[in-house]
């Protein structure tokens, strides 16, 4: 068995069946391994090698297993980095496989050689570049333990062209087990700690979960669901959590920060304890750390010990995973009594007004998102872009028991075309939504090819203000509406790269409008884009 | 405040270039930094030292903590741990300063390695503060060149 053999064999022991990627020579051996088994693992040819990066990502999101995204050395490889950043930003496991010049020629400059361990090392959970063909089943088995465990993130696996080509000199045999020295994440709450944490709960008088995306990450959003109906406790979420309660629980305040819902920041402000979990307390959720640490005890748990405190002090850290901890937290001897907190949250939930209009020329962007999720299935996929799309999308979509995938921690425009690909790899039969902006559909149409050539049944939304809509509105507030380099005009016609791709075409122009084309948009056989014009003028806040 | 950190990691290549990237991409300073073999061939020891408030020192230990290529982190106490550093200076001197210079090695310990017409080459290997003082006593004489290998310390437990 040679070197790529055995990757490709590696990836049939971690159970893969569909991997996102573009050959060149350096991974050429792979690719030969890889014919002799399409049968077994799938691989989509994307248009460029970030989308096989994001797609990954979409595909592990859902799956809960990594995605695995491959591209050839130097710009093949650079082209994944984007992706990984995204995926180390938003802690999604995904292993990426880079084809890398001779290991006889690493360090000479030759075509097409980058230095991708070098090139990430600040984005990507930990990397291997491979020198022995003998280790690679070890390299494997650790790279995909190290990506899904602890705190997940992605893992590279640089390996030389002539690696690939070299015979095993034993046969082939995948490791049962995996120890690394140096890492042993910790999941267990330590028991000390979580007693005071029981103490602190049950002296609460104002107790306010804040859920983040590592909740849904650890697959604790049972636990912890059930934890707040169990004791009336109520909670907010970031950006990344929102999907851990559906938005019409009771218990459920909104999304926090400076996107968020006003009614959702009241709640922090006026708790006496903030339950942070999975959480990084990021600037956009929590602009002022220092002044909230101040005022109220806060508990934050975390898998990664190092996010505890980095931007926040907390009273009470535990570290652990939230699945484990809630558990253990459901079982505790609690007692205590919200009914007053929760007249209260109530009452500044009603009586907190949106002073945000929305412009009902051409289509409302609320109306939109909102009449859009109330068709939609109930454990449908929404996945949202970047921009003002995504800040109405966070806003406005009325979240079931589905999943609502986005960007939170970097940001990525153009992440959500590739992302809904890959999420469609991992469920199949799932309803899958993409909403995305006239600028960042841009950035990844080239993925409409993937799209056709795989037959995929996407449903695509563009939301037309022929802006970079978010940067215009950053230059109608803080510049005075000097608007320069975000104005996007007419451009593509958006009903003939439909027609290119084989797409069936759908466009709302008016309120009136919506119900009907989104009806016919979702019931559309195959794949389909629908473009929502909006007036430009409309703003997040 | 003062941070020593005693890091035990994989002895392999990269290793090195993540530890102080971390450093330099979160904006944590490096005092000092001197890496060895251990009596394992396969594991390196590194001293940091490093200044900050406490939730940078408090930070920097746990983000080495995360590397899985660092296999333990020790934060030193600096009252319960013995610290040494060691030192090459090139210092000139003239014929009416020479057995001065030479009184002072001998006060502080130091050796004289090298001793030509114009300078001497004077080895000393004491704490760090110790060494800053060496080298303000020896600016009168002329410095030449310095040369320090950073930190290496080990906790008195
Ligand atoms: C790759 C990338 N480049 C630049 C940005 C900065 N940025 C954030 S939002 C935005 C505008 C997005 O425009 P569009 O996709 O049309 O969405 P809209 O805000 O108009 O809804 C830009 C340029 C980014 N987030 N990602
Ligand atoms: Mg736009």
């Amino acid at each position: 068995m040679n070197g790529a053999e055995a990757m490709v064999q590696c990836l049939l022991e971690e159970g893969v069946n569909t991997i996102f990627g573009i050959p060149g020579v350096a991974i050429a051996p792979f690719y030969e391994a890889m014919y002799e088994n399409q049968d077994k693992i799938t691989h989509i040819l994307v248009r460029q090698e970030q989308a096989a990066g994001h797609a990954a990502s979409g595909y592990a999101r859902i799956s809960g297993k990594p995605g695995v995204c491959v591209a050839s050395s130097g710009p093949g490889a650079t082209n994944l980095i984007t992706a990984l950043a995204t995926a180390y930003a938003d802690s999604i496991p995904i292993i990426a496989i880079t084809g890398q010049v001779a290991s006889t020629l690493l360090g000479r400059d030759v075509f097409q050689e980058a230095d991708m361990r070098g090139a990430t090392e600040s984005f990507v959970k930990y990397s291997y570049l491979v020198r022995n063909v003998n280790d690679i089943p070890q390299i494997f088995r650790e790279a995909f333990y190290i990506a899904n465990t602890g705190r997940k993130g992605p893992v590279l696996i640089d390996i030389p062209c002539d690696i690939q080509k070299l015979t095993l000199k034993k046969e082939f045999s995948y490791p049962k087990s995996v120890d690394i020295r140096g890492y042993k994440p910790n999941t267990k709450g330590n028991r000390q700690q979580m007693e005071k944490v029981i103490e602190s709960i049950n002296k609460a008088k104002k107790p306010l979960i804040c859920v983040g995306g590592g909740v849904i990450l650890g697959q604790a959003q049972k636990e912890v669901r059930s934890f707040c109906e169990k004791f009336r406790i109520p909670m907010v979420s970031t950006m990344m959590g929102i999907g851990v309660m559906p938005k019409k629980h009771p218990l459920y305040f909104g999304m926090l920060g400076n996107n968020g819902k006003p009614y959702a920041n009241k709640a922090v402000a006026g708790s006496d304890l903030l339950i942070i979990v999975g959480a990084r307390v990021a600037d956009r959720a929590v602009p002022k750390p220092d002044e909230l640490e101040r005022k109220v005890s806060v508990i934050h748990i975390d898998i990664d010990s190092a996010e505890i405190g980095k931007n926040m002090g907390p009273t009470l850290p535990l570290v652990g995973d939230a699945k484990d901890i809630f558990a253990q937290l459901l079982e505790a001897d609690i007692q205590i009594d919200t009914s007053g907190w929760l007249t209260q949250l109530e009452e500044v939930k009603k009586t907190t007004v949106d002073h945000r209009v929305f412009s009902d020329r051409l289509v409302n962007p609320m109306t939109f998102v909102k009449t859009l999720s109330d068709k939609m299935d109930k454990d449908a996929i929404y996945v949202a872009d970047v921009g003002q799309n995504q800040l109405w999308s966070a806003d406005n979509y009325i979240m079931k028991e589905g999943r609502f995938l986005t960007t939170g921690g970097m940001g990525t425009m153009g992440y959500s075309i590739p992302a809904s690909i890959g999420a469609r790899f991992a469920a199949p039969d799932r309803q899958i939504v993409t909403v995305c902006g006239d600028g960042a559909f841009q950035m990844s149409m080239y993925e409409l090819g993937t799209i056709a050539v795989a037959k995929l049944p996407m449903k695509i939304i563009v939301v037309k203000n022929r802006y970079l809509g978010l940067v215009r509105e950053h230059q109608e507030k803080v510049y005075e509406g000097h608007y320069f380099g975000t104005q996007l005009e007419d451009y593509p016609r958006y009903d003939s790269l439909a027609k290119a791709y084989d797409m069936q075409y759908f466009e709302a122009w008016s309120n009136e409008e919506l119900d009907g084309t989104l009806d016919a948009f979702l019931k559309a056989d195959g794949a389909a884009l629908m473009v929502v014009n909006i007036d430009s003028a409309n703003n997040t806040k | 405040m003062k941070g020593i950190f005693s890091v035990l990691v994989e002895n392999k290549d990269g290793v090195l270039s993540g530890i102080s990237g971390l450093f330099a991409r979160r904006g944590y300073n490096i005092d000092s930094l001197a890496v060895g073999e251990t009596d394992k061939h396969d594991v390196s020891s590194m001293t940091i030292v490093s200044t900050g408030d406490e939730r940078t020192i408090d930070q920097i230990e746990k983000q080495l903590n995360k590397k899985p290529d660092v296999i333990k982190v020790r934060r030193l106490e600096e009252s319960r741990a013995v610290e040494l550093e060691m030192m090459m200076i090139k210092v000139s001197y003239s014929a009416t300063n020479r057995a001065s210079l030479i009184e002072l090695c001998s006060v502080m310990g130091a050796k004289i390695m090298h001793v030509t017409m114009k300078y001497m080459i004077i080895e000393l290997a004491k704490e760090p503060e110790t060494l800053d003082e060496f080298v303000m006593l020896c600016k009168p004489y002329g410095i030449l060149e310095v040369q320090r290998t950073g930190t290496i310390a080990m906790s008195k437990k």
